[in-house]
């Protein structure tokens, strides 16, 4: 239990995982299976955002003169991260697209309804 | 032991250009890509593809010869020392696959030259090209890489332009098909994400040599944390690249798309993940710690699954195009049971299944695209008697379908025959009967089309001979690829040699 | 087209704050956080409220499908070539032409302002491309196809 509690960041990013992922499998609502995916996606950004907090450290930007090399957070997983919400971001922006397309083709977002209307 | 991969100094007193090649294949069809939609004349805008294609396949030739001759060799992007910056590197693996990549790419462009256009709108052709380019940029990238999250960044590249190529064509069936992938595929990204969150957790690097040194040094204790991270990535790269139960949306991905997009999907991408998971495994993780778990036999029994059930799924399909694609699921098969063996034939044999698979599998749709294009057919049944009216696209057809059965000399009866020597190596010998009977359910599915369309009396009558044929300027790719493919087979032995040079075992 | 005036007022007064703040995060992306991703991003964003403010015919007459995508492009071949410079003249050993600079001022830190303000341009017209094909289904003063 105790280990639960003290890596409470892994505990509650597998747990916004698990909710991002049941919604991307379980709704039939395309709108709301992007809106999983986004959270999916989320928990693992805030995960490893969170890896790199180093307890009593500055935030890394340099005002008024460098306090020591040590003095700062790990910047390096922000970095990375940024480059993950634009993909996340990407994946998004075309998923909308094709759910638009879908819609102009069947006349519902709905998927079941979908299947039921093609056979296949 | 880490005070031994800390720096690498940089002794860098002879600049080999050569070695920029990779890096230079990938920014060469980065921007080539962007380039596409500024023309508008089909003649530019295919000379403008195959011509980069046809420079960037001579850069990778040139890049095998000079591995051929000196080795493999590491390239540091920006000329940043390794835990800083990302590696590239090269063997004599990730050069093969490079070099088959473009080729293969090559010759599915130079045959859309002549058959896009029926399938797609006019307007919709360069940004066809862009994203094919782009495509084959992450793929590129994914082979070369040598940093975990680098290799994830070119994975989902490579995920939006496949599903760019097949929603290209405005279909229902295809906008379905490509949710389907897109939806799936990036389930399989998150969790690749997830455990790269873990391996960085674990080990504080993404550069994998370095990450391999602090899970040797950190492993006591930590062997939930291990075991969690590498079945999120082995699910997660299985989604991509088509394991057994999580293979749902190849069928109708690769049936629906247009058939130069089909062929590329089925022969290159689904390959580059499976080969990101053979470096997550031998590279990051190791032969230590990968043989401690169940992982590998987890995937032999899914690679068993897949080829069994991907054939008997096959022979119960009515469209060609869909039951070609079964067929990709079963062949996948074939490679995550030579993953799954565990020792260092079977790693040689997947990478040589890989090759093998690519030209087979590309010259089979490109050829079944043809003959829906010309009949308007799509069923089976329909195509009977289609040797008198097309015998040279079926004579292609034959020859890719002999590989894939497994008939001696062409190359997938080299890649059954040693997965039985590698099944032999480890006292498995009950998996010989699978490999048997997997080549005899292979054979119950092509041998009908073949036969239907050569032999049989009431078949051929009404049919006019070469009624239907393309002119043979159109079908020069399907027997250059054909005739690798032969010759793939014929010096087998010359590349095993060359890839067990650098394969990441023993 | 919004008919309601008090929203064309306030927006015709807030939309220039709203790009210098756009167009100071992307320059200072290298001495803070943000960068050319976020500083296009929220640019594109007041592309996109003009769009819905003064409505579609005022705004393509303003920005021209063309001219944007055109833009968009040699910006991403820009990009390309100049990452490639970099790139292949580290491997080479040569010295970069532009130098590091003193940190802490806004010229500094080599080839990243140019590539931010590069990679900034490429979103923002992006994002106002996805926004206006979302809602007409293409361009319509586009004649970059027959």
């Amino acid at each position: 239990m105790q280990t639960l509690v003290n890596n409470y960041m892994f505990v509650g990013a597998v747990i916004m995982f698990g909710i991002g992922f049941m919604i991307l499998l379980l709704h039939n609502n395309l709108i709301k299976k992007i809106i999983g995916m986004n959270i999916m996606d989320t928990s693992v950004f805030l995960l490893f955002v969170s890896l790199g907090y180093i307890k009593g450290k500055e935030a890394p930007i340099i005002v008024g003169g460098e306090i020591s090399k040590m003095g700062y957070v790990n910047p390096l997983p922000t970095g990375l991260m940024l480059t993950g919400i634009v993909v996340a971001v990407s994946v998004t922006a075309f998923m909308l697209a094709l759910t638009i397309k879908l819609n102009d083709m069947y006349g519902t977002i709905e998927l079941d309804e979908i299947q039921k209307m093609r056979g296949r | 032991m880490t005070q031994t991969l800390t720096l690498i100094s940089h002794t860098n007193t002879s600049t080999n250009f050569i070695e920029l090649v990779p890096l230079l294949s990938i920014m060469l069809l980065m921007m080539s890509a962007f380039v596409m939609p500024l023309l508008k004349k089909k003649h530019h805008i295919y000379g403008g593809a195959i011509g980069v294609l046809g420079l960037t396949g001579i850069l990778q030739l040139l890049n095998v010869l000079h591995i051929n001759r000196s080795g493999a060799y590491t390239f540091d992007i920006g000329h940043f020392p390794a835990p800083f910056g990302i590696m590239l590197k090269i063997g004599e693996v990730e050069s093969i696959i490079g070099l088959l990549f473009v080729f293969v790419n090559l010759m599915i462009v130079w045959y859309a030259y002549f058959s896009l256009e029926k399938e797609i709108k006019e307007n919709r052709v360069s940004f066809f090209h862009t994203l094919n380019l782009l495509l084959l940029a992450s793929l590129l990238g994914i082979v070369y890489t040598n940093d975990i999250f680098n290799g994830f960044v070119f994975l989902e590249v490579s995920t939006l332009a496949a599903c760019g190529i097949i929603v290209v064509k405005d279909k229902k069936t295809n906008i379905k098909a490509g949710i389907k992938y897109l939806i799936l595929s990036s389930l399989g990204s998150g969790l690749v994400l997830m455990g790269i969150a873990f391996v960085y957790s674990l080990s504080g690097h993404l550069s994998m040599s370095y990450i391999h040194e602090a899970l040797l040094e950190n492993m006591a204790g930590k062997h939930n944390t291990i075991l969690i991270s590498i079945i999120l990535f082995t699910i997660g790269l299985g989604i991509k690249g088509a394991m057994f139960p999580l293979h749902i949306w190849l069928p109708d991905a690769h049936a629906s798309a247009p058939s130069p997009s089909s062929a590329i999907l089925s022969a290159l991408v689904i390959k580059a993940p499976i080969l990101f998971l053979i470096k997550i495994y031998y590279v990051v993780f190791g032969m230590a710690i990968i043989g401690e778990t169940v992982i590998l036999d987890l995937v032999l029994l899914f690679g068993v699954l897949g080829m069994i059930f991907g054939s008997l799924f096959a022979r119960s399909q009515t469209e060609l195009k869909r039951m070609i694609a079964y067929s990709s699921v079963a062949q996948m098969g074939y490679i995550f049971f030579a993953i799954g063996l565990g020792n260092k034939l079977g790693l040689i044999m997947a990478v040589y299944h890989i090759i093998a698979h690519a030209l087979t599998k590309s010259s089979l749709f490109l050829a079944a695209g043809s003959f829906i294009e010309q009949t308007g057919f799509k069923t089976i049944d329909e195509f009977k008697g289609i040797g008198k009216e097309m015998p040279v696209t079926l004579g292609i057809f034959t020859i890719s379908a002999l590989s894939m059965i497994g008939i001696p000399v062409l190359p997938g009866f080299i890649s059954k025959w040693n997965l039985a020597m590698a099944a032999i190596e480890i006292d498995k010998i009950y998996l010989l009967i699978i490999l048997l009977v997997s080549s005899l359910l292979n054979a119950g599915y092509y041998f009908p089309i073949i036969i239907n369309g050569y032999f049989g009396e009431d078949n051929l009558d009404g049919k006019i001979f070469r009624s239907k044929s393309k002119p043979v300027k159109t079908l020069l790719p399907l027997m250059i690829l054909t005739i690798l493919m032969v010759l793939a087979g014929f010096f087998s032995g010359s590349i095993i040699t060359f890839i067990e040079r650098g394969i990441y075992l023993g | 087209m919004m008919k309601s005036s008090i929203v064309r007022h306030i927006t015709s007064l807030l939309l220039p704050f709203v790009q210098i703040f756009g167009i100071y995060i992307m320059l200072f992306g290298h001495l803070s956080p943000g960068g050319g991703f976020a500083g296009g991003s929220i640019l594109g964003a007041s592309l996109i409220l003009f769009r819905f403010i003064y409505g579609s015919e005022a705004t393509d007459a303003k920005f021209k499908a063309t001219y944007m995508m055109r833009l968009a492009l040699v910006s991403l071949m820009m990009y390309g070539l100049i990452k490639g410079y970099v790139f292949v003249s580290a491997f080479l050993g040569w010295h970069s032409v532009i130098g590091t600079g003193t940190p802490g001022t806004l010229l500094s830190g080599g080839f990243i302002m140019p590539l931010n303000v590069l990679v900034g341009l490429v979103v923002a017209i992006t994002f106002y491309f996805i926004a206006v094909l979302f809602e007409e289904g293409d361009f319509n003063n586009a004649n970059t196809r027959q």
